[in-house]
């Protein structure tokens, strides 16, 4: 699985602002974490709980988009049917892991949708458009591409040491953490300057605003998705 | 126009033991460069031609530290008093490793973001990345991962960024060096185009035959000065010995003949059986049911990029546990893990399999044989070490070495850790004519132990200064399986 943001654009059928993802995110998470399981409340946990499932499959995940729905109908079913007939350990061990699930996952899976679905130029234009000043936005965009760089320079390192037999031979952990990171450290410092020499031939330091080619607009149904996370947020602290 | 005059620059470094001191880099170099010239530079490693490129596109002094004395001037502006961003709007750059000059991620947002900086309109920008697309045709590598791109695709993306600014002043920093012969043809393509637009182009290079017809000039450098200057006339007339009396690479890509194919192998011979492994993209990967190698010889492995050379190279040593490939050595049969206890490959980026902190630790920690003390271990280290010319750097700390040191540290490695077949991935990409026979020196000596050496590369050059066995590969596939005819 790749690690940080989408690298290629928005193949879905409802592209959705950036915003309007971290909108229904927040509010995602505070009704998750924070609702009761009776009244209005109800209600609006399910609804929040509905919507990465919907999202994800907009953007053809249907395959986590399922497994999401399961591991949330289980341990709902658990939290009615199962734990109050059991007692002692089980059910305080039962509740606490079910508890865990129904109201974290949600909120996990809105935050992985919103990843995916968003490739960094997107990211980068979104952040740019709510005036985020440079100094946040450019470090992130360094980091998502960092990720894969990452990956490959530990794939290397640890070929190599397979092929000269040490690491497994390794019983002490910190040796091993040494064999790994002084290599990872040596060529990412390398790699950097590279790319900060790259970058400043590209003329990143250019004072002014930069402009960007990626679109992004909100639309109408960007407003109604931030509109209803609003008021869920409302209903939710006014109840 | 590009004036250098009477221009010195040293860079500024600390030594092993923490001082600070300075580098000579060029020396009272005197250049002038006319608007729409071709400029090749070359030299051996450490000459100065990385500096001059840096100079025009002002990242010295405004990135590497140093002490510059002269004048550097673009159309009579100086360059070290301009910003950098400036510079960069007459100055496009492309740089020798493909993998660290990317800022993006997708490959679309990268050719516009040298653009999108100089806060061009993003109209304008969309028409360039158009046009450019079908000048160069790039456009299946449009809104791609980056880092799924082969070497010569990432260097053809950066070329399009260039493009798309179209900056009048271009310069390459051995833009070719891990390319392969395909990808250099396209590379040459770029570069004859951008010369009929009447952009002025300078290249820093070591491979010299795909400029041939395209240098207007080029300047032989020595210790930072410039020990010859060639006009176009006379580069086309260079023959090979005259390249190397001046300690450059030819101007000609030398042919790989092959002799009779299918003939039978003399002597000990590694039988390859059943190699056959796919990655998860279901694209790439090997097919080869049946291969014959000789034993104690060296053995170039060529072919494309993604013709699975690499992929093969990682088999035979074990490094992919799905491959059910088997290969029988001395009337022994060995699986993927004992393949392991066998091979030994030196990597490409050698930074990657060097662990300790000396020279001679690095050697020792590859003995593995427990009935050594560790008296014996060090003696038997510095006896590899003195066979490979580092003896005097037993105690240095790897990453301190230059980059052959490491080069040759990593095979001593390999020959302490006593398996008989060594594989080299791409061991000359970017070496000058001087460090490229050194390698190849490197491995006659192993072949002279008696190991049978693997060599994947795609340098013509330094196959056939020491190969005697080739294989190509095509979509995975040997095509050829041959020894090479002298």
């Amino acid at each position: 699985m790749e690690l940080g943001l989408s690298s290629t654009s928005d193949k879905g059928i409802l592209k959705l602002d950036p915003r309007t993802k971290l909108c229904l995110l927040i509010a995602i998470s505070i009704i998750m974490v924070g609702g009761k399981t009776v009244g209005v409340e109800y209600v609006l946990r399910v609804i929040c709980a509905a919507i990465p499932f919907v999202l994800l499959l907009t953007v053809r995940h249907v395959k986590s988009a399922l497994i999401y729905i399961i591991i949330l109908g289980i341990s709902v079913f658990c939290e009615g049917s199962v734990i109050p007939n059991i007692s002692g350990a089980p059910n305080l061990i039962l509740m606490i892991i079910c508890g865990i699930i129904s109201r974290f996952v949600p909120g996990y899976m809105m935050g992985w949708y919103t990843v995916r679905s968003t490739s960094v130029s997107e990211f980068m234009t979104a952040m740019d458009k709510m005036h985020i000043p440079y100094f946040i936005t450019i470090p992130f965009s360094v980091m998502f591409r960092y990720f894969p760089t990452l990956g490959e320079e530990y794939r290397s390192i640890h070929d190599a040491m397979k092929m000269r037999e040490i690491g497994q031979s390794v019983k002490n952990p910190f040796t091993y953490i040494e064999y790994v990171l002084v290599p990872i450290m040596m060529s990412t410092v390398r790699i950097a300057d590279e790319l900060s020499a790259a970058s400043l031939t590209k003329g990143l330091s250019a004072g002014g605003r930069r402009t960007h080619i990626c679109q992004i607009n909100i639309r109408l149904y960007d407003w109604l998705l931030m509109f209803g996370a609003l008021a869920m947020i409302v209903l939710f602290f006014v109840f | 126009m590009i004036e250098f005059k009477n221009v010195t620059f040293a860079y500024s470094s600390t030594n092993a033991d923490g001082k600070s001191i300075e580098q000579g880099s060029i020396s009272g170099i005197d250049l002038t460069i006319q608007n729409g010239e071709f400029v090749v530079l070359t030299g051996g490693s450490g000459c100065g031609k990385t500096t001059v490129t840096r100079l025009i596109n002002g990242l010295i002094p405004h990135y590497y530290n140093g002490t510059l004395n002269g004048k550097v001037l673009i159309e009579g502006n100086s360059v070290p008093d301009t910003p950098i961003f400036e510079t960069a709007k007459k100055v496009g750059s492309v740089f020798q490793n493909p993998r660290s000059q990317f800022f993006n991620v997708n490959t679309t947002d990268e050719i516009a973001f040298a653009a999108e900086n100089q806060c061009c309109e993003p109209a304008e920008i969309s028409k360039a990345i158009t046009v450019t697309a079908a000048s160069m045709h790039i456009e299946k590598l449009f809104d791609r991962n980056i880092f799924e791109l082969s070497g010569g695709e990432k260097q053809i993306i950066a070329c399009a960024g260039i493009n798309v600014l179209s900056p009048d002043i271009i310069v390459l920093d051995e833009p070719s060096s891990n390319l392969d012969s395909e990808a250099i043809e396209k590379l040459k393509a770029v570069l004859t185009d951008w010369k009929s637009q009447g952009k002025t182009i300078i290249i820093a290079e070591h491979r010299l035959y795909f400029l041939r017809e395209l240098a207007d000039r080029m300047l032989i450098l020595e210790n930072g000065r410039i020990a010859k200057e060639l006009t176009a006339n006379e580069i086309k007339k260079l023959t090979a010995d005259d390249t190397e009396k001046m300690g450059i690479r030819p101007m000609m890509l030398p042919e790989i003949h092959c002799s009779h194919q299918d003939t039978d192998i003399q002597g000990d011979v590694l039988l390859l059986e059943d190699f056959r492994f796919t990655y998860k993209d279901g694209k790439h990967g090997i097919n080869i049911p049946r291969l014959e190698l000789p034993a104690s010889h060296i053995i170039a492995i060529i072919g494309h990029n993604g013709a699975g050379k690499s992929t093969l190279a990682r088999n035979i040593c074990g490094l992919e546990c799905r491959c059910k490939g088997t290969l029988t050595m001395n009337g022994k049969k060995l699986k993927a893990k004992d393949r392991l206890h066998n091979c030994y490959m030196i990597m490409q980026d050698v930074n990657h399999q060097l662990f300790t902190e000396s020279v001679r630790d690095e050697v020792i920690l590859s003995m593995t044989d427990k009935s050594l003390t560790d008296k014996q271990k060090a003696q038997k280290a510095d006896e590899i070490l003195t066979q490979l010319d580092l003896a005097e750097y037993a105690d240095t700390h790897p990453m301190a070495l230059s980059g052959g040191q490491k080069q040759r540290t990593a095979i001593a490695s390999g020959i302490a850790s006593s398996k008989p077949v060594i594989i080299f991935d791409e061991p000359t990409s970017g070496l000058d004519l001087a460090h490229m026979k050194q390698v190849s020196d490197q491995l006659k000596k192993l072949k002279d132990m008696g190991k049978t050496v693997i060599v994947v590369t795609h340098d013509n050059e330094f196959i056939l200064s020491c190969c005697d066995h080739v294989v190509r590969l095509e979509n995975g596939c040997a095509a050829e399986n041959c020894s090479l005819g002298k």
